[in-house]
């Protein structure tokens, strides 16, 4: 009996040693970069780089793709020092999260390197003082018009409240407004910020009011002057964003905030690129609308991978040159943040015109108040909160906009410290 | 047939299995052993050991059976509590989630600030004649280069140099430049705080710029603590995972720190967890108790119903286990989009304008109506099989006693369908206990009245109520998260085993 387990233990040693070989897994080469992105970036980050193959001379650069930009999102948040990449290309929303948890590190920027980027793109990826990583392209929204309904541009919220009122029954109309993009935080800030509501204050030169917040006696009235009829819904503005794509698309609500990663599918359906800011209550007035970037953000592991200066050499080379974002915006379809890639002639109409909406009447999205919930909710969870409170639960306009202003105040006066 | 268990064939098949699966485990467990998870290392190892031992020997012929599943429960059940059990014991959440040393050596690393102007060079990374590591760096602003290793700073003429069209310099005597391959090869000239001026030193910030700085925060290993070069402040260890100062001001980040049960006791003393989490406890009860209610007097009906003979009861039958076929996030989806106030087939139908997900009570009664949807077929199927089981003589013996039917059913009928359906009952008030995915895709907890400051919503069960402290938002409080889960554990082994007790199903089993 021994004996023949002994013999079994060794036949089976060998065999399950000899498959083990097999299948180790080689280890990762010393010199290798690793980017890891999502399902649409991957691919065209892949076949930019392997077009080039040199943005970092004697580094390989090897892109991880992801199904989904929450499994993204998901494995970044699980990476570890032995799993993790080099540069992840990600929201700016991570940055506060990560970089305070250890997993992202800062990076520096010569004079040069920082003047190819508008100073406000920093903001967006930087956490207490420290920058992390270089800002790759620019996500924002921006109002189109249908024009087969509508034949020329509003000038003013009202014009389109009348024109939705007026045309309502007559064209069968399901909404004026609707939110197709960005959902109804981040791309509904344009209509809070139209009605008089902005998530923080600033000044021209940039500089935030982090004591004062927006006057919730205001917005009310305008919320109920504009999207309210005896304290209920007009219908003008649905309180979620569900359908409003499709019924924009179908030709059944004239004005729709988009995003500017899906233009394409808007042109596809015929539609020119009738595109502007919201227009605010005043005339020439407009809805100011976050303004955010994508960035490639460089990681702790890169330093524990032995690659910390190649991976901040492709950041400069590839992700933050004119040449870099020309090649991958090419195939991307997004505005680009770089301000020389932004001028060249590949730039289609539709990245154009995000990008011209996005300087009449863009806003920095800062993480550090946005995403913080020491007033009670942060901005994501709190902006929606108000429509549903006002627009479905027919609460009133001006005491719900107290809560929200006080919420909004105390989350810019205790988030400044993480700027 | 038999040859595959018995003789030669089946030995040499038993061993390329067992080497097969040894195989995969060993690789697992070098894996592991790269990543640093000894314990998982270890229990592979160990799961080897056994599997070869139980199944090339005849000592332990039951554990031939028992093994797999015994494997299984440890590393998919046992494990996860244990953790689950240990995690809710430690500070681990946004910004601690790393090790101490990995912590010290990242507010090292960040515990630098740049000169005032912000000055970087372009560079050029190479060696010294005598083999140091060494930066050849340009200011091309003020025409000034120079030559600089860990100890020392040598100013060049740039008369000296090879300029390229920038005028940055890539070639000087005595310096060697690295090539590219070299670079990539090894990242030891990143490690070096090449020498500037005074305290500022240059960091190697690419392969082509360098940065000046100067160190901030200095950390002392004998005392634990880290000290403000600047202004003297120590940080020191709070036993909550930072580094902080006597302001309680923390530096950043943290890491993963055994707190004990101060996880437990946020439970009990913070108002702000305290109030939401009776509220969904009380919810969290009512809603399983409600669903098994509703759905097994429902399946049981049903199930009495078509117990009689019936003109098309096999189609009945059939339509009825239709939403059990369904898979069940499908369904809840449907539900979540007929509840829509605006465009949903209840309000239409009902012609009303119910805003079901933001009314509390619609919503919880929307729940309790998809709970019972969904749960329904399965009491009606076990039902119908209880009810056949049910010997038809002593249903004939009342009767012929001269017992109604009513009496028939709560004397008899329901009694002994109690008896066999119980521990079913107490399986599925568990699981309904835990039912995230009903409430997480119908009502996501909600409604929530965010703008009041609320953090629970009103259909919130506390498993939705622990995922949203775990990963509803952008600060994860994953030890808090775990020690209500280990509540839940306990709070279901502790009603089952009580429903057990009382319905003696252990009893009848044993």
């Amino acid at each position: 009996m021994k004996n023949r387990f002994l013999k079994g233990i060794a036949v089976t040693a060998v065999l399950a040693f000899s498959a083990t070989g097999l299948a180790i897994t080689p280890a990762r080469a010393a010199s290798e970069i690793v980017v890891w992105a999502d399902e649409t970036r991957g691919p065209n980050l892949a076949s930019v780089i392997k077009a080039k193959g040199d943005w970092v001379p004697g580094y390989t650069i090897k892109i991880v793709t992801y199904s989904s930009f929450d499994a993204l999102k998901d494995a970044f948040d699980k990476a570890t020092g032995t799993s993790g990449p080099d540069i992840v290309v990600g929201g700016n929303d991570w940055v506060p999260t990560a970089a305070k948890s250890g997993k992202l590190a800062p990076v520096t920027l010569t004079a040069s390197q920082k003047a190819r980027f508008n100073p406000t793109q920093f903001f967006d990826l930087s956490y207490k003082g420290k920058l992390y990583g270089v800002p790759v392209d620019i996500n924002n929204v921006a109002m189109i018009y249908n024009t087969k309904l509508v034949s020329s541009a509003p000038n003013s919220f009202g014009d389109m409240v009348n024109y939705y009122k007026a045309n309502k029954a007559a064209k069968g109309l399901k909404a004026g407004l609707c939110i197709a993009g960005g959902g109804m935080s981040w791309g509904a800030h344009s209509v809070f910020s139209a009605l008089g509501a902005d998530a923080y204050l600033m000044s021209k030169n940039g500089a935030v009011n982090t004591v004062q917040s927006f006057n919730p006696s205001i917005f009310g009235a305008n919320v109920k002057k504009y999207l309210l009829t005896n304290g209920k819904s007009n219908g003008f503005f649905p309180a979620t964003d569900t359908g409003c794509k499709d019924n924009f698309l179908a030709g059944t609500v004239p004005f729709a905030v988009i995003g500017n990663w899906e233009w394409k599918d808007y042109v596809a359906k015929g539609f020119e690129m009738n595109l502007m800011p919201v227009p605010g209550v005043v005339d020439g007035t407009y809805g100011r609308m976050f303004g955010s970037v994508s960035g490639a953000l460089l990681t702790t592991f890169a330093d524990k991978h032995g690659v910390a200066a190649g991976a901040k050499s492709l950041l400069v080379n590839f992700f933050g040159s004119t040449e870099g974002q020309v090649k991958y915006q090419l195939l991307e379809g997004r505005p680009p943040a770089e301000k020389g890639a932004q001028k060249d002639a590949s730039v289609s109409a539709g990245q154009k015109g995000f990008g011209s909406a996005a300087s009449l009447a863009g806003i920095p999205q800062i993480g550090a108040f946005l995403n913080n919930n020491k007033g009670g909710a942060n901005y994501w969870d709190s902006a929606p909160a108000y429509w549903t409170a006002v627009l479905i639960d027919g609460k009133d306009a001006t005491i719900e906009a107290r809560k929200l202003a006080k919420i909004w105040k105390t989350n810019v006066a205790t988030g400044k410290g993480d700027l | 047939m038999t040859l595959l268990f018995k003789g030669k064939i089946a030995l040499v098949t038993k061993i390329i299995l067992l080497a097969g699966i040894s195989a995969i485990l060993l690789m697992l467990a070098q894996s592991a052993l790269a990543r640093k998870e000894y314990a998982i290392a270890l229990f592979l190892l160990i799961a080897v050991l056994a599997m070869n031992y139980v199944y090339l020997t005849s000592r332990t012929v039951p554990f031939k059976f028992f093994l797999p599943g015994t494997l299984f429960l440890a590393a998919f059940v046992i494990a996860p509590i244990i953790f689950t059990l240990i995690m809710s014991t430690y500070n681990y959440k946004t910004g601690n989630y790393i090790s101490k040393q990995e912590a010290i050596q990242r507010v090292i690393a960040l515990g630098v600030e740049p000169d005032e102007a912000g000055t970087t060079f372009d560079i050029v990374v190479g060696k010294t004649k005598s083999g140091e590591l060494a930066i050849l760096a340009s200011d091309t602003t003020n025409n000034k280069y120079f030559i600089s290793t860990k100890s020392e700073r040598i100013d060049l003429n740039p008369a000296d140099l090879t300029l390229n069209a920038d005028k940055v310099a890539t070639g000087a005597p005595d310096f060697v430049r690295s090539t590219s391959a070299q670079q990539a090869s090894s990242d030891a000239y990143t490690k070096i705080k090449y020498v500037y001026e005074g305290k500022y030193f240059i960091s190697v910030e690419s392969l082509e710029a360098g940065a000046v700085f100067r160190q901030t925060l200095e950390y002392q290993p004998s005392t634990d603590t880290f000290r403000n070069l600047l202004n003297g402040t120590i940080y020191r260890d709070n036993g909550k995972g930072n580094y902080a100062n006597l302001k309680k001001q923390i530096l950043e980040p943290g890491w993963r720190a055994p707190t004990w049960f101060s996880n437990y006791e946020k439970l009990i003393t913070d108002n702000h967890i305290r109030g939401p989490f009776i509220r969904v406890f009380i919810w969290t009860v009512a809603f399983a108790v409600l669903t098994v209610l509703t759905s097994f007097g429902f399946g049981l009906l049903l199930a009495l119903a078509l117990n009689k003979p019936l003109r098309g009861r096999r189609m009945y039958r059939s339509i009825l286990i239709l939403p059990y076929a369904m898979p069940s996030l499908m369904s809840i989806l449907i539900w979540a989009g007929m509840f829509d106030t605006e465009f949903g087939a209840i309000n239409n139908i009902l012609n009303t304008h119910i805003a079901w997900f933001s009314n509390a009570s619609f919503a919880r009664a929307a729940v309790i109506l998809v709970s019972l949807w969904l749960g329904f077929p399965y009491f009606y199927l076990i039902s119908t099989g209880a009810l056949q089981a049910i010997p038809s003589e002593l249903l004939e013996a009342a009767a012929i006693d001269g017992a109604s039917g009513r009496q028939i059913f709560s004397k008899i009928t329901l009694p002994l369908l109690l008896q066999i359906l119980s521990p079913l009952l107490i399986a599925s008030f568990a699981f309904n206990f835990n039912n995230f995915n009903l409430i997480y895709l119908l009502t996501g907890g909600g409604p929530k009245d965010q703008l009041g400051g609320q953090i629970a919503g009103a259909t919130d069960i506390l498993i939705s109520y622990t995922y949203q402290i775990a990963f509803g938002s952008n600060v994860q409080d994953l030890g808090l998260a775990s020690a209500i889960s280990v509540i839940i554990f306990f709070l279901v082994a502790g009603i089952s085993l009580y429903g057990l007790r009382k319905s003696k199903v252990l009893e009848t089993f044993g």
